[in-house]
């Protein structure tokens, strides 16, 4: 009974605080969405043509998946889809950083306005993006994917 | 197999690599003094270099076209007023759109960030080999610009 309440209390604390996060960082990539395609330009891993409707596509998921993991809704699919994104993220990173690129991360803007934190690829932000990762894991593999306000079917 | 020029006898394996070993060292020299007096030239044409006091006088004339070397991202967020993104890190991607708009005797200001930022360099470089003749630096940068007050736009 005490394990089951801590997994639960755990998976929800994860969802909260994951999903702010999430909305934060798609919001503010939705906001100049120009900007964010400039940052994945830079990254010379994509063809121009993809580029717009690949930083939309982001933009929208990170955005959609943390208000349906702040809300609990289908919370294991949204963070299986943040964890295909991270690992994305993290190969795009250690490929950039491999060829010696320096630029910008494009990751969360909002760090580096309002806290001063550089986000240039680096070891950093792929440390962070690992943490997520494993942030992410409980949720997928023990959260579930009801639908809060529809009872349960028994 | 190499024969002995005094005796027609076969040389050994080793005394004709010797040779060619000589040979070529005597030649090295002077082709790397040909390398280097090439490098020199490029240089003396990339270093034209310009101040402050100089670039502003050219802006104010309009008589050239200014080309930021940083980022297209960086360049998005601010640069000189009316200047051109042409990235070191993308220039492959931008320079077919560059050269359609502006004709091989345009003269042309490149600037980067400050003046240990390399990119205007390489930048001017890679212009010059595609047959831009009349490239200047503007070594103080963007954060000379502003700090000067010039008009800067983004």
């Amino acid at each position: 009974m005490t394990r089951i309440g801590f997994q639960s209390a755990l998976i929800t604390t994860l969802r909260l605080l994951l999903g702010a996060f999430f909305i934060m960082s798609g919001y503010e990539k939705l906001l100049d969405l120009k900007f964010f395609g400039l940052i994945i330009a830079e990254y010379q891993i994509l063809p121009s043509f993809l580029i717009p409707a690949v930083a939309l596509l982001f933009s929208l998921c990170e955005l959609l998946c943390g208000t349906m993991l702040l809300i609990n809704l289908f919370s294991r699919f949204s963070s299986s889809v943040m964890l295909c994104m991270m690992v994305i993220f993290i190969a795009a990173m250690i490929n950039n950083v491999m060829r010696g690129l320096e630029h910008d991360c494009g990751c969360l803007k909002f760090l580096s306005q309002w806290y001063g934190l550089k986000e240039e690829i680096g070891i950093v932000p792929i440390v962070r993006d690992i943490l997520f990762f494993i942030l992410l894991l409980p949720i997928a593999l023990l959260g579930s994917n009801r639908i809060p306000w529809k009872k349960d079917q028994k | 197999m190499p024969l002995n020029i005094m005796s027609g006898k076969p040389l050994p394996g080793k005394l004709f690599a010797a040779l060619v070993v000589l040979l070529l060292s005597s030649i090295s020299p002077s082709l790397s003094q040909l390398h280097a007096a090439e490098s020199v030239a490029l240089v003396k044409e990339v270093s034209a270099e310009l101040d402050l006091a100089a670039t502003k006088a050219i802006f104010d004339s309009h008589s050239a076209c200014f080309v930021d070397a940083r980022s297209e991202y960086v360049y998005y967020k601010s640069h000189i007023k009316g200047a051109i993104s042409l990235s070191d890190s993308r220039f492959d991607e931008q320079f077919p759109d560059f050269k359609q708009k502006k004709a091989i005797e345009t003269l042309i200001v490149v600037y980067c960030t400050e003046s240990s930022c390399g990119k205007a360099r390489r930048v001017a470089r890679k212009l010059m080999k595609n047959g831009y003749r009349n490239v200047r630096v503007y070594t103080g940068g963007l954060i000379e610009w502003a700090h000067a007050g010039f008009p800067m736009e983004g």
